[in-house]
This record gives structure tokens, C-alpha cells and sequence, in this order.
């Protein structure tokens, strides 16, 4: 793989929890990289590190040891400030809460990022009502989070995630909290970036999600146990994946 | 009993869980409810120091002052004398107007003079030295208080020095600075201390050419007809004669306190409201956690009933103890803010039924205000809902929100933060309206020119300065003591209502960290967000301070302005460590703390 080319990479990363005798490593020893315009799921089961890993990746959290790599850029060695630019310009995160501004209509969610990057308010606007409507919530762009349903939240979330054209979007159980048809719906639009080109982190114990995927890692106790690459995803139907048509 | 018994042990269990918070209660409420107890209790209390003065002393019931020198006043005094109401006499005695140096400063004063063996009628009690002998001088307490004198020193009167034999006080004449009572000749007094010479030495000092009034101390055979005696006699002398009575003195030491006591009252309001204000913060960041702690206790089996007594019981007990607390202090206190000149001795008494019903009703009030909201929400909750409550969903403010748009990060984040809770943001600015309030009023205090009593018309000359106002400096000190308080506990208010705006924001300011703010803008938001309500509350605290100094010869303009700026530079300055703090927890703990 070329490294130049990779969007994340990382080598032997370690990330370590609490001290001396109650300390646990929730990331031990890990390398990867994360070509650009790859989907990559990671699976495990709850308390393997795949929070973690992302939270690494996004640089929300600072690693114990080893390096993580953006665009060519190594990052764990940033500055707080350095890494909150970063993240502006080149991660877009997606929580499975949602984590929408409660106070703020869907709309003003995904004008925030864009905002916060120094944008005009006009060009933030232009861009979170394109967004909405790439999500398909081009009429719910004036409701609160309140008056949306949790599949559509989740759209908000995803739109908001774009809203600087992100070198990589990194989703973190972007489908727990969602019932089928809003898990179909998330992953139509997540099937849509990745045909566009966007490069995708998506943690998840959802079978169906990582089907999605063109490659899927499995994780447990802090480690890669397995690295697959998957075909199927590259066909880019979903009506195949299993489980989600009603 | 049972039931009493599990409201105490879950409302100490809570106390011990927020001791910060528990401290802050009392000492606002203590701070408060001194004050009050304070401004209350003085109408009384220098009643009551005369009253011990004046039975300690065998103060005369009336004085008799005739400022006019000639034949007719031996027997205009002596038929006063001899009156069939008045059972016994001290005099008649010469006062003689003079000046006082000692130490570097001067003094108006007049001379007693006295017998060396005191009658039945006004008995000073010397409580430093002895007596006055021939060639020795004794100073009146509140007058060498204020002069620095002690016993053994040397005063010069109008020329001829004196060694201080004793201090003694007095309930004869008014309080220092108003012992001459009236000037020379009959005319309006500048004040002055009161100095005791033997008879023949204020004699030989009246021969230097110097005003003198002749006196007679009178003790009635009823000491509360004063005014009929006075009324009866007034008008049938030939030559002038001028009555005081004891109830003229009681009421004149009194004035010494007029402006005290409002500055305490007024004090003490400002103090409640900051009580409350932080108190009420403190209770609203907890409102989520004391929702779900009902939540847990009726799952449990507690009743409504048993909930609102275990949270407002927490309160209320902690005011009750601030209470007695600030009554204890006010009780130590008073002695020395009643008293201010030294002048009178006793005890205050401590405080009254109702001051002790006023600052209990206080203490209720700041528990009540500052409880009720969040009790009544946890006791009105389900029990499912309050399980599982979140935080305090902020309502939508389009036009706010598209304003903030337009403005740098630090100033969007803050402008949103303060639309999240404008309950608070009004706390907030009347916590600083509050502050600006006494601190506009302690300058304009300052800068005001004072005449002060016992001053020479024409100045000391060169190397001497006047006593000092003691009125003045005690008002000051007492302005300043509160606006200290007052100012303590706005900071306290400050942080807690930063902390508290930080906690409860830190899940969307993690969020926005997700979004690219560096943990600058963060903290900068914070401080934003404390600093936009403190602005309109300094604009507004400074006129209302100026409103409640009333008429002022004197407008410190420019520093009034600087105390402006120096507060919302302080705000700035106080909230930055606990936004910096807030803004350095990890974002995602934070996040999956919120998601849990």
C-alpha cells in the first residue's frame, strides 16, 4: 500500500486506561493504514478498544504510545490547538447519540463546523442546506433535534460531519440507537460517500454495517485478530445486505 | 420518629457529599444575616450604652447652660437650683472654650471644671488614671480615643500644658465630637472634646480672654418630666439659658449611627440577594442530580412528602445555622459599631425578638428561593423520568443563534452559552449590578470634602492636623467592611456560575471541540458567556449606586469608571481558570459519560 496515499495510518499504538494495578490497555500494539477513499469497518465486541481506536484516529483522545498519521501528518505529537484545526479541516466525526446541539435546528447543527472553521455565515448556510438535502432533510432543516426522529438525528449528524469536506469521517456506532429502516437509510448515505470517494472509519457490532464496507478489521482485547477484505461491498447494492428490507 | 430520623441521615449524608456547597450556603447566609442583625439591632443599642453610661455616672437629668456672662446668671441658676422639681445639683461650673494639642494634632474643646471630689449629680467614671487633681487634665474616653491620648501624655490648652491624669467618661454631655453641646455665646457649635481641669485651673484659663459658659447639672424628682421642667423655665430668666435634657443626649448619640445603619440594612439586602443568587446557581447546576436522587428515593418507597422535606430540610437547616451563626457575630460586633466614639460603656444587650425574627425570616427566605424550584421539580417528576433526566434541554433562539453566526468563535460559543440559561445571565448581571452598586457607593463616599467636627475655622497652622472624623472614618469603615463582603461573595457567585455553566455545557462544548474549537475557544466561550451578562449589569450597578448615595457635592467620575472596567476585567480574569479547567476534561469521556 502506498503510505503516501493513505489517509490514516497508525503504528504501534497503544492506548493504556487507569494506573498500576487497575490499568487496562484498551489499544495494544496496533497498526493500520487507511487508504484514501476506503471504508473500513471495525467489529468487536463491547470494551475491545473500537472507541478507543477511533478516538485515537480523531485525536480526541492522545495515545500512549506510537504514532497516528492524517494525510501525511503525524498528529499524536500536536498541540491541543493544533489538533482542534485538524479536526476542523480533516475529521468528520459521527456518535451513535447523535450529539446534536439540543438548542440548535438541524440546519444550524451543520452550519456549526463551517462556522467554527471561519466561514461565512452565507457559506455556511449554502453548504448545511446542501447537505441537508444530500441526506434527505431538505424540509427539516428548521426543526429542532427534539422534533426529529433518531434516524433522521442521525442524518443531521452525518451532514454536520461533511459540512468542511472531511478528509475522513470517522463513525462510532453510527447505527446503535436506530431501528432498521433508519439503519437502511444511514447506510444508503454512507454507501453514497464512499462511491464518492470519501474515506470512511465506522466502529460497529453491526453485521449488516460492516457488510457495507470494502474492508473489515475485527478486534479484541486492544488487538487486530483479523483483516478482511470484503468484495461484496464493492458492488455498492445494499438491497443485499442482510436484514435491513423492512 | 423514624421518619424524622431518615430525613437527617440523608440530608447530612448530602451535606457531607457537598461540603463546598454546604460552606458556601453558610457563609452567605451567615454574612447576610449579620449584617442584618447588625443594622437592626442599633437604634436600641446606643439607646441602651447612654442608658448604662448615664445610671454608671449619675448623669444629671437636665443641664442648664448659660452662655452669657454678666450678674444675672448666679441667680437665674440658683433659683434653678432650688426648684421645687429638682432634688439635688452639681455646680454651677465654668465651661471654657478652648484648643487642645497633643501629639501633633488639634482639637476644639471645652473645659470642664470640675470638683475634685464629684457630688451626688454626674460622677464621671474614670476608667484609665485617677481624678483630676490641680495641674492635671482629664480627657473624656471618646476624645482621647480619637486624639491617641493616654494617661501620663502631655496636652497643651490653649497654651498651657497638662499631663493626662485620668479618662473618664461621662453622660453629662453628648458624645465626642458634640461635648460642647453650644458654642460660645449661645451659638451653633463646632463640636469638640470634652478635657475636666480643677476650678481653679479652668478659672485660670477662662482669665486668658476665652469664651465660657457657666453650667448646673440638675437630677429631677421626675426624670422623665424633663421637658415640663424645661418648658417651665425656659423663658423666665433675664439672661439666656439654654436646657439639655437626657433624652436630647440618648437621641443625639444616636445620630452618630443615622448613616450606619442604612449602610448596614441596605447592606445586608445586597448581601440576601447575592446569597441567593449563588446559592440558587449552586442548587440549579445540581438540579439534575437531586432530580434523579428523587427519582431513586421513590423507587425506594419515600413519598412526595418525604422528598421535599429530605431536599428543603438540606436548606433550610444550613440557613438556620448561618443564622444563629450570623447572630452570634452581629452580638460580638455590636459593641464596637454601636459605640464608634468610646464615649459610653455597658453592654448592647445582644439582639432583640424581632431582630431574631427578621434575620430567621431572612435565612427561610434564601433557603426557600433557593430551593424551591429544584425541589418541587424532583418531587413532581416520575419516577422513571427522573431516573433517567438529563440536563436542562435550552430552548431555540433563531435570531440569537443567527446573530452569534456572524461573530468570532469565542464570541458565538459565549453568546450561546448565555442564551442556554438567561435566568442565570440575569443572576448574574444583578450579582455584578450588586457589586458596582457598593463600590460606586464606597468611592463617592470617599471622594465627598468633609468639614469635620472639632476643626478650627481657620485651620491648625503649620504642622498641626485636626482629630479625626470619627463619624466619617466609622461610616467608611463599615462601607468598606460590607462592600469587602459584598465583593467576596460576587466572586464566589462569579466562579460557581462559571463552573456551574461549564458542567452543565460540557457535553455540547465537547461536541463542538469534535467540531474543530481548540480548548481556547472554549475557555474564551466561557468567559464570553459570564462577561456579556456582566456588562449590562455594570452599566446599570453604577447609577444605582450613585441613586442610593443621594446628593454628593463630589462625582468620582473617573474612578468610578476604572472600578467599572476592573470588575470586568476581574470577571474575565475569574472565569478563565474554571473555563480553562472545564475546557481540559476529556472530550471523550465527556462523550461517552453524556452517551451513557
Amino acid at each position: 500500500m502506498n503510505v503516501a496515499n493513505a489517509a490514516v495510518r497508525v503504528h504501534g499504538l497503544v492506548k493504556n486506561h487507569g494506573r498500576g494495578q487497575g490499568r487496562v490497555r484498551a489499544v495494544d500494539e496496533v497498526d493500520l493504514e487507511v487508504p484514501e477513499g476506503q471504508t473500513l469497518a471495525v467489529m468487536g465486541p463491547s470494551g475491545c478498544g473500537k472507541s478507543t481506536l477511533l478516538h485515537l484516529l480523531g485525536g480526541l483522545e492522545r495515545p500512549s504510545a506510537g504514532e497516528v498519521w492524517l494525510a501525511g501528518r503525524r498528529v499524536d505529537t500536536l498541540s491541543e490547538r493544533a489538533l482542534a484545526r485538524l479536526r476542523r479541516r480533516s475529521v468528520g466525526f459521527v456518535f451513535q447519540a447523535f450529539h446534536l446541539m439540543e438548542e440548535l435546528s438541524a440546519a444550524e447543527n451543520v452550519e456549526l463546523p463551517a462556522l467554527l472553521a471561519g466561514r461565512s455565515r452565507r457559506e455556511a448556510k449554502r453548504r448545511a442546506n446542501l447537505l441537508l438535502d444530500r441526506v434527505g432533510l431538505a424540509d427539516r432543516g428548521r426543526h429542532l433535534p427534539s422534533q426529529l426522529s433518531g434516524g433522521q438525528r442521525q442524518r443531521v449528524a452525518i451532514a454536520r460531519a461533511l459540512a468542511n469536506e472531511p478528509l475522513v469521517v470517522l463513525a462510532d456506532e453510527p447505527t446503535g440507537n436506530l431501528d432498521s429502516a433508519a439503519t437502511r437509510d444511514v447506510l444508503r448515505i454512507f454507501e453514497e460517500l464512499r462511491s464518492a470517494g470519501q474515506t470512511l472509519v465506522i466502529v460497529t457490532h453491526d453485521e449488516r454495517v460492516a457488510a457495507t464496507a470494502d474492508r473489515l478489521i475485527s478486534m479484541r482485547d486492544g488487538m487486530f485478530v483479523d483483516d478482511t477484505r470484503l468484495a461484496g461491498s464493492a458492488t455498492g447494492w445494499l438491497g443485499g445486505l442482510i436484514g435491513l428490507e423492512g | 420518629m423514624g421518619r424524622i430520623a431518615l430525613v437527617l441521615r440523608l440530608v447530612l449524608a448530602d451535606v457531607r457529599r457537598h461540603r463546598a456547597q454546604a460552606a458556601m450556603l453558610l457563609l452567605a447566609v451567615t454574612a447576610a444575616t449579620a449584617t442584618m442583625a447588625l443594622g437592626l439591632s442599633l437604634g436600641g443599642a446606643t439607646q441602651r450604652l447612654y442608658e448604662q453610661t448615664r445610671a454608671a455616672t449619675a448623669g444629671p437629668d437636665v443641664v442648664a447652660l448659660a452662655p452669657d456672662p454678666g450678674p444675672a446668671v448666679a441667680p437665674a441658676l440658683a433659683s434653678l437650683a432650688h426648684a421645687p422639681e429638682v432634688v439635688a445639683h452639681n455646680g454651677p461650673y465654668r465651661i471654657v472654650y478652648a484648643t487642645l494639642t497633643a501629639h501633633g494634632s488639634a482639637s476644639l474643646v471645652v473645659v470642664h471644671g470640675a470638683a475634685e471630689t464629684p457630688g451626688t449629680v454626674d460622677r464621671p467614671l474614670v476608667t484609665s488614671g485617677h481624678w483630676v487633681r490641680a495641674g492635671g487634665a482629664v480627657l473624656e474616653r471618646g476624645f482621647a480615643t480619637a486624639l491617641g491620648a493616654r494617661v501620663g501624655d502631655r496636652v497643651t490648652i490653649s497654651g498651657r500644658s497638662f499631663p493626662v491624669v485620668g479618662i473618664a467618661v461621662t453622660a453629662a454631655t453628648s458624645i465626642f465630637p458634640w461635648a460642647p453641646q453650644i458654642g460660645p455665646g449661645g451659638g451653633p457649635s463646632d463640636g469638640g472634646g470634652l478635657v475636666w481641669l480643677t476650678r481653679s485651673d479652668a478659672q485660670a484659663l477662662a482669665s486668658r480672654d476665652l469664651p465660657v459658659t457657666v453650667a448646673l447639672d440638675l437630677k429631677l424628682r421626675d426624670p422623665d418630666a424633663t421637658q415640663a421642667f424645661i418648658d417651665a423655665h425656659r423663658h423666665i430668666f433675664t439672661t439666656k439659658v439654654n436646657f439639655s435634657s437626657w433624652q436630647f443626649k440618648a437621641d443625639q448619640d444616636a445620630v452618630m449611627l443615622r448613616t450606619t445603619q442604612p449602610v448596614l440594612v441596605v447592606g445586608s439586602w445586597l448581601l440576601s440577594f447575592l446569597s441567593i443568587t449563588g446559592v440558587a446557581a449552586l442548587a440549579a447546576g445540581r438540579a439534575t442530580e437531586q432530580t434523579r436522587r428523587a427519582g431513586l428515593l421513590k423507587a425506594v418507597g419515600a413519598t412526595p412528602g418525604l422528598i421535599a422535606a429530605v431536599l428543603l430540610t438540606e436548606y433550610l437547616a444550613l440557613a438556620l445555622l448561618a443564622d444563629a451563626l450570623g447572630l452570634v457575630l452581629a452580638r460580638l460586633a455590636e459593641p464596637a459599631i454601636a459605640s464608634p466614639t468610646a464615649s459610653r460603656i455597658g453592654g448592647v444587650g445582644g439582639p432583640t425578638g424581632t431582630v431574631i425574627v427578621a434575620t430567621a425570616a431572612l435565612a427561610v427566605v434564601v433557603a426557600a428561593l433557593s430551593a424551591l424550584r429544584p425541589t418541587l421539580r424532583a418531587v413532581r417528576t416520575a419516577t422513571v423520568t427522573a431516573l433517567t433526566v438529563t440536563a436542562h434541554r435550552p430552548r431555540h433562539r433563531p435570531r440569537l443563534t443567527a446573530l452569534s453566526a456572524l461573530l468570532p468563535t469565542p464570541l458565538l460559543l459565549g453568546l450561546r452559552l448565555t442564551a442556554r440559561r438567561p435566568g442565570r445571565a440575569v443572576l448574574h448581571a444583578c450579582s455584578t449590578a450588586v457589586t458596582l452598586i457598593a463600590i460606586t457607593a464606597l468611592l463617592i463616599y470617599d471622594a465627598q470634602p468633609r468639614w469635620g467636627p472639632a476643626q478650627h475655622r481657620e485651620g491648625w497652622g503649620p504642622g498641626l492636623s485636626g482629630v479625626p472624623d470619627l463619624q466619617a472614618d466609622h461610616d467608611g469603615r463599615l462601607l468598606l467592611a460590607v462592600s469587602i463582603a459584598l465583593i467576596a461573595l460576587a466572586t464566589v457567585n462569579t466562579v460557581t456560575l462559571t463552573w456551574t455553566t461549564a458542567m452543565e455545557a460540557r457535553a455540547n462544548m465537547a461536541v463542538a471541540r469534535t467540531l474543530g474549537a481548540t480548548p481556547g475557544q472554549i475557555s474564551a466561550g466561557l468567559s464570553v458567556a459570564q462577561l456579556l451578562p456582566a456588562l449590562p449589569g455594570a452599566v446599570a450597578g453604577v447609577p444605582l449606586g450613585i441613586l442610593l448615595c443621594g446628593e454628593t457635592t463630589t462625582f468620582p467620575f473617573s474612578w468610578i469608571a476604572a472600578a467599572a472596567l476592573v470588575i470586568l476585567l476581574a470577571t474575565t480574569a475569574l472565569t478563565a481558570l474554571p473555563a480553562r479547567l472545564a475546557a481540559r476534561r476529556s472530550v471523550a469521556q465527556t462523550l461517552s459519560a453524556e452517551a451513557t
